[in-house]
């Protein structure tokens, strides 16, 4: 691997043979021959098999040895870290306990979950959002990027925000309870890509903590997006978007220039910046990728605040929100402009920021480059020191085939996804920041390991905070194919781990994963503090105890309130009448951690779960008659079979 | 069955079928090891079980066990409205404090909204003492005193003390560890609802200063200076068998002192931890160092309340529940035990306090390996912020005594005499030898005065005052608790009986039981007393001594009692008590002779009685006691003399009231009663016949009489060598 990591700073041009190369590296890799041996990674052909033949003794210990990282929770132990992943177009978020890689929730959001009855309950509902007829107004969400709330450049667990590409909504997920508490959908947008969180607040210097969630908008329309302009695409343009992460209100709008995929923002809360790619404004990918040059955008957040104080905004269609121009044109001069575009090569993916604040990485991805970009330049350029925005780019130097995100260890290393090569370089930023001034000698790259297959997003543990650990990574491969038990044509995602405490980086572990998670981040288990059970004040309409249920009727509209104490609903039975339209509210009176109720009323599609004083509700017509028996679904008690209560829908 | 389950089972039935001979045993319906349901120790609707209904009057319905520990609410139904009219607890809920079995007194407690008791009601007891001889009815007669009293009142057992706002109620005559422990029970019963509900005020402890010079402590620092403690329970201690792993080995510590939360969490752990518990609340942490049993358990899984752990400060006791428990993400400290377990709990309490002490308890259970029968255990550590962690150091804590403690302080007087009675009879005993020269046959009073006075002081003082005669029952008891947990406090709980022990173990191996059975024992005394009296009232006549051919067969009789009680208590203690009747003291000294059934009092009545007309009957063919004293009697130190003589002189064998000296003139020191009555003819040169035979040869002779040797012969005359002559 080390030879290879050598070979490789030459040897990055494209090569269509390099593919099956990698394929036999990889497993000599996986095998640890080229840790231990060290030669016989250069040995393309006889790499896989020999490398158990030649050192037969040395070579399944040196995997074994190559990490001591302990993956295996033994009975009843914990995890040290919380993985916060994304779902991608299943909608919804998940917990994962790392390093073991253990599924422990999955958040619904944007998705409709039958478990919880998100999307079900009443409650849920109004977060989602609904039309006029009580329905959701979306059903489909698209989940790629969630980043936490920031104390003091590190994680507060207090929230993390997640984005849903499909109709530009911004979620939000309490971190002290893991569920979604509120939606905000972005106006004027399509295919909302990157978000953010500021790391503290770019107007009072006084407030050291996360304010604004920043948005990037990949697809331009026209704007309005009313039916004009549909033939002329040179008129779409994209809407860089902030939002209140208390209020979740959206504060402003800027217009830009080009595509935005992701977010990032600097960690003394002056700037957001987010990579662009098709600043030519093409509709068709071909034309998307005609330039050599697309930028990173970044905003300069108090300027464009000052700007709509001042009265230097629009507003577009219907919405209310205020809008800046930030496109190139109206942004001339440094001096006020709100923005500034630093030209990075072609079709940039991520843009990462180093945990030390220096740096914002932004990744080739159609270039094998990555792009060091000096903050404090930038900051240069907006107060008129720097005359020329390229100047802030301080490094630029080729790593690998399609590099995509970057990842930290707070060692002054950074760790790149090479979605072509199925690779992941680990290579050092000040090195290659020599090399970029010409010292030709420095080996920037260190260390270079394969992994299966084709990764996209990569993180580190607490690789997003000022508190970077350098313990491991993971990364999101967008491809398992053969690494997991086949289960017909549909593959899950492979979330590779990989030891990065020494050198050489050590891959230890396989996960599937439920398509498709994008981005991800790894949180240490002493920040989050999570509720153990409920509130009944939370609740308006809780009922405080068992005697408060009944049966309420005003018109053809029925309330049925219902208590559920473990192994009881508070209820034995119900009536409505065929036609009424029912409401259920089902608190849960039980005190005890872990003791969440059920309630699925058959043929009427309902079903929720509530956690220990919880209230959830729901409404319905009751259009069918009959005897309904409403049971428990969550197991919750010895006689968790006899907790049923009966709807009586008499005609 | 096996052989021996089966040999025992026949045993057992053999013994029952002979039980209904004793008539108070089988008549009545007893709490005396009632079968309780095992629902009354865990059900939440305890009165669906136990009738509460009894110790609450007025109240027709009751609420589910709530509150730790668990007490239940009494309602009555007024028109239609329920109305509160008090509580009701389960004494075992709140403590198992044993009484003189070792087993608790399960009492089911009735209080009024006000937090007066309104009813007691014994459910099930083990005490030996109440099965018989002392008749159920006195306990609940002692109950009945708490009756209308505050618990919040001080209520001790003996005199009232107003100047001390002490309350002082009746004992039971001769169940005095059994009321001790009752007192214990209600008080404590009574005051863990009283607590809860708001009868009683919260004790409010001062909350502490600490001392934070800074440090970063590691754990062997830690360890010295106190400031974790460490609570091991062995598997033997549990009923496992004996391994060399601990059953569980539990370290914790009190995390709001800063240098600990600092050492155990870190900095910045720390602040979020106390950021996170409100003023007044205090979080300590557990670690499980070794062992496989989880402190944790699973109870607070369905429960909600961790139920093998809890904190007791003073008489208030901490438990946890689900939401009381944080995460223990690791310990800092350099060099602390890997652990396999850990936990941080809440103490959700002002009245808890880091300044004074309190103990970390863990519930254990003991499992008998036989039976399968589970008996609850507390094992618990104390811990103390020393001095130096606390501003302004410990505060002076006043622990109250135990309870044996207090019995020995307020029995001060009578301890102190009584003793002083041992220690004379002892003394006296020791200077036989000058006695017995003072005396002869015709004048024995320099050792009878003694001896009488012993007897009659024996007989008032310690039988019918102190209520302190000695029975099998207690050696029995003893047997068991070598065999399976000896409680010194059990033993202290009476004084008089401890000590009295003591001197008895003492001067059986010095000198053999007679010191004890001859001098001392209260009924032995008064058999013989009757004995000497029904002489002197001119019944001699009537009085017999049986032939010793009866007597040497019909002495074994009391070791086949000692021995058959013995056996039966293995089998069951219970009933080896009830058989421990065949002893006549209970009804003679601790009940009266007038307050038993007629069969008790026949016994008892016709064994004195026979006593005018024999010498000690009891004592020589029945009493376990003597013969279980006789037996190490076997070994005493110091024997009594005997001439050469002896062999054929019958002299003493005659005199001899114990027929403890046979046709060989050996004496038998396991019946000999010490009355020294053969030790008076032995140095009495007109009584003793060889010595008589010397006295008239010298006198006859004209040699002058020497004093008599410790050989119990005079002299020897022995002519002073003549100065041999130099060569």
């Amino acid at each position: 691997m080390n030879e290879n990591a050598k070979m490789n700073q030459v040897e990055v041009s494209p090569d269509p043979s390099r593919r099956k190369f990698l394929n036999t590296a990889a497993l000599a890799g996986l095998a640890g021959a080229g840790l231990s041996v060290g030669l016989s990674a250069c040995n393309k052909e006889s790499a896989p098999a020999p490398a158990a033949g030649t050192a037969p003794a040395a070579a399944p210990k040196a995997v074994a040895s190559g990490s001591d990282l302990k993956l295996h929770m033994a009975p009843g132990e914990l995890d040290t870290y919380y993985g916060i992943w994304s779902g991608g177009h299943s909608g919804e978020c998940r917990i994962l306990g790392l390093p073991s890689g253990r599924e422990i929730k999955r958040i619904p959001t944007f998705n409709i979950d039958c478990m919880s009855g998100w999307g079900i309950t009443n409650e849920s509902k109004k977060v989602i959002g609904t039309r006029a007829n009580g329905e959701l107004k979306y059903k489909t969400g698209d989940t790629h990027h969630i980043h936490g709330s920031y104390t003091d450049g590190t994680y507060d667990g207090k929230y993390f925000w997640v984005n849903d590409k499909i109709h530009g909504r911004l979620g939000r997920i309490r971190g002290d309870v893991f569920e979604c508490d509120a939606i905000t959908e972005l106006p004027n947008i399509q295919g909302f890509h990157g978000i953010f969180s500021d790391k503290r607040d770019p107007v009072d210097p006084a407030i050291n903590h996360t304010t604004r969630v920043f948005c990037g908008n990949e697809f331009h329309i026209p704007q309005p997006n009313d039916g004009r302009d549909l033939d002329d695409p040179t008129l779409y343009y994209c809407l860089f978007t902030c939002v209140d992460a208390d209020t979740m209100q959206v504060r402003w709008q800027c217009k830009v220039d080009g595509n935005m995929d992701l977010v990032a923002t600097s960690y003394d809360g002056r700037f957001a910046c987010s990579n662009q790619y098709n600043t030519e404004g093409g509709a068709r990918y071909e034309d998307m990728m005609s330039a050599e040059m697309d930028a990173c955008v970044f905003f300069d957040v108090a300027r464009i605040e000052q700007a709509i104080k001042d009265g230097k905004s629009f507003t577009v269609g219907t919405s209310k929100v205020p809008v800046v121009d930030g496109t190139k044109a109206a942004n001339t001069d440094p001096k006020t402009a709100l923005t500034a575009y630093v030209p990075v090569p072609k079709n940039p993916h991520g843009v990462n920021a180093s945990p030390d604040g220096k740096y914002m990485i932004c990744s080739g991805k159609l270039s094998p480059t990555c792009t060091v970009i000096e903050v404090s330049k930038v900051a240069d350029f907006f107060d008129g020191k720097l005359d020329d925005i390229r100047k802030s780019v301080v490094s630029e130097v080729e790593v690998g085939l399609g590099p995509l995100h970057t990842t930290y260890d707070g060692r002054g290393n950074a760790f790149t996804t090479l979605f072509l090569d199925s690779q992941i370089v680990k290579w050092n930023i000040d090195a290659a920041i020599k090399f970029y001034e010409g010292d030709k000698n420095v080996q920037y790259v260190v260390d270079r390991i394969d992994v299966h297959y084709q990764p996209g997003h990569i993180s580190s543990d607490m690789g997003e905070t000022k508190e970077a650990g350098g313990q491991f990574l993971a990364v999101g491969c967008k491809f398992s194919k053969d690494r997991f038990l086949p289960v017909g044509p549909m593959h899950p995602e492979n979330e590779q781990l990989i030891d990065i405490r020494g050198e050489k980086m050590v891959l230890l572990a396989d996960h599937p994963v439920h398509p498709e998670p994008h981005d991800f981040v790894i949180v240490k288990r002493e920040i989050i503090k999570t509720k153990q059970v409920g509130n009944l004040a939370d609740h308006p309409l809780s009922l405080k105890d068992a005697k408060e249920s009944g049966v309420f009727r005003d018109g053809n509209k029925v309330t049925v309130r219902i208590a559920s104490q473990a192994p009881a609903y508070s209820l034995r039975e119900f009536e409505v009448k065929l036609g009424d339209e029912v409401t259920i509210i089902l608190t849960n009176l039980d005190k005890i951690e872990d003791l969440t109720h059920g309630w699925a009323i058959p043929k009427y599609d309902i079903n929720f779960t509530v956690n220990p004083l919880e209230t959830k509700s729901v409404t319905f017509t009751a259009d069918k008659p009959g005897v309904f028996w409403c049971y428990c679904t969550h197991f919750c008690h010895a006689l968790h079979l006899e907790m049923r209560t009966r709807m009586l829908v008499r005609p | 069955m096996k052989p021996l389950s089966a040999l025992r089972g026949v045993a057992l039935a053999a013994l029952l079928a002979i039980a209904p001979l004793l008539p108070q045993a089988a008549s009545a319906q007893t709490a005396y090891e009632a079968n309780l349901p095992p629902e009354v120790n865990t059900a939440p609707a305890l009165c669906n079980y136990v009738p509460c209904s009894e110790v609450l009057p007025g109240a027709t319905s009751f609420s589910e066990r709530k509150g730790q520990p668990p007490y239940v609410e009494g309602y009555s139904e007024e028109n239609g409205e329920r109305k509160l009219v008090g509580y009701v607890v389960l004494s075992t809920d709140v403590t198992d404090t044993p009484a003189y079995s070792g087993k608790p007194v399960i009492t089911l407690i009735g209080l009024t909204p006000e937090g007066n008791f309104a009813g007691i009601k014994i459910l099930k007891h083990s005490e030996p003492i109440l099965l018989l001889g002392i008749p159920e009815s006195a306990l609940t007669e002692f109950n009945d005193q708490y009756l209308g009293k505050f618990v919040g009142a001080n209520i001790e057992i003996g005199r009232s003390r107003p100047e001390e706002d002490m309350i002082g109620l009746d004992a039971i005559s001769g169940a005095t560890v059994t009321v001790i422990a009752q007192n214990q029970v209600m008080m404590m019963s009574g005051a863990a609802v009283g607590r809860q509900v708001g009868i009683l005020e919260a004790t409010v402890r001062p909350q502490a200063t600490f001392v934070d010079r800074g440090r970063t402590l590691d754990w062997a620092t830690l360890v010295e200076e106190g400031l974790v403690q460490r609570l091991t329970v062995k598997p033997e201690q549990v009923g496992l068998k004996r391994d060399k792993e601990p059953f569980i080995d539990l370290w914790f510590g009190y995390l709001n002192h800063p240098e600990v939360g600092r050492a155990i969490m870190g900095d910045t752990g720390w602040r979020d931890l106390m950021g996170r518990i409100k003023e007044g609340e205090h979080a300590l942490f557990v670690i499980r160092a070794g062992g496989k049993e989880s402190f944790k358990g699973s109870g607070f899984v369905r429960g909600g309340i961790y139920d093998r752990v809890q904190l007791r400060q003073g008489q208030d006791v901490f438990t946890f529940r689900d939401l009381d428990y944080l995460p223990l993400w690791g310990v800092q400290a350099q060099g602390a035990p890997s652990f396999t377990e850990s936990a941080i709990f809440i103490v959700h309490s002002s009245s808890f306090s880091g300044a004074f002490p309190w103990k970390f308890i863990f519930l254990g259970n003991r499992v008998d390996r036989e039976t399968g029968a589970r008996t609850f255990l507390n094992f618990d550590r104390e811990y103390w912020l020393p001095a130096a962690y606390l501003e302004g150091g410990r505060p002076v804590v006043t622990k109250p005594d135990a309870p044996w403690v207090r019995v020995w302080k307020t029995r001060a007087v009578e301890i102190v005499l009584f003793s002083i009675l041992l220690v004379g009879v002892g003394a006296v005993y020791a200077m036989r030898d000058r006695l017995t020269r003072m005396s002869t046959r015709k004048n024995k009073w320099p050792i009878d005065g003694f001896k009488y006075a012993a007897w009659i002081i024996s007989i008032f003082f310690i039988g019918f005052y102190l209520m302190a005669q000695p029975s099998i029952t207690q050696v029995l008891t003893w047997f068991h608790a070598l065999l399976f947990q000896w409680k010194w406090e059990l033993f202290l709980t009476d004084p008089f009986i401890f000590l009295f022990w003591i001197f008895i173990i003492v001067t059986v191996f010095l000198w053999g039981r007679g010191l004890f059975c001859g001098w001392l024992c209260p009924f032995g005394s008064l058999s013989e007393l009757l004995y000497k009296v029904g002489s002197k009232l001119g019944l001699k006549r009537f009085q017999f001594m049986l032939p010793m051919k009866w007597h040497n067969r019909l002495k074994w009789v009391k070791y086949f009692v000692f021995f058959g009680l013995l056996a039966v208590s293995v089998l069951s203690m219970g009933l080896a008590e009830k058989l421990a009747e065949v002893e006549p003291f209970k009804t003679t000294f601790l009940v009266g002779l007038l307050n038993r059934s007629w069969p008790y009092t026949l016994f008892a009545a016709g064994l004195l009685g026979l006593s005018i007309f024999t010498e000690r009957p009891f004592c020589k063919y029945l009493c376990p006691l003597g013969a279980a004293l006789a037996m190490p009697s076997t070994f005493r130190w110091f024997g009594l003399k005997r001439k050469q003589e002896c062999d054929t002189c019958k002299a003493c064998a005659v005199g001899c009231g114990s027929l403890a000296i046979d046709d060989k003139g050996r004496i038998d020191h396991r019946e000999c009663m010490l009355c020294l009555d053969c030790m008076v003819m032995y140095t009495d040169e007109h009584a003793c016949p060889p010595l008589a035979k010397e006295r008239k040869r010298r006198t006859k002779a004209g040699l002058p009489l020497t004093p008599i040797g410790k050989d119990g012969y005079y002299i020897p005359i022995k002519p002073v060598a003549p100065a041999a002559p130099r060569a």
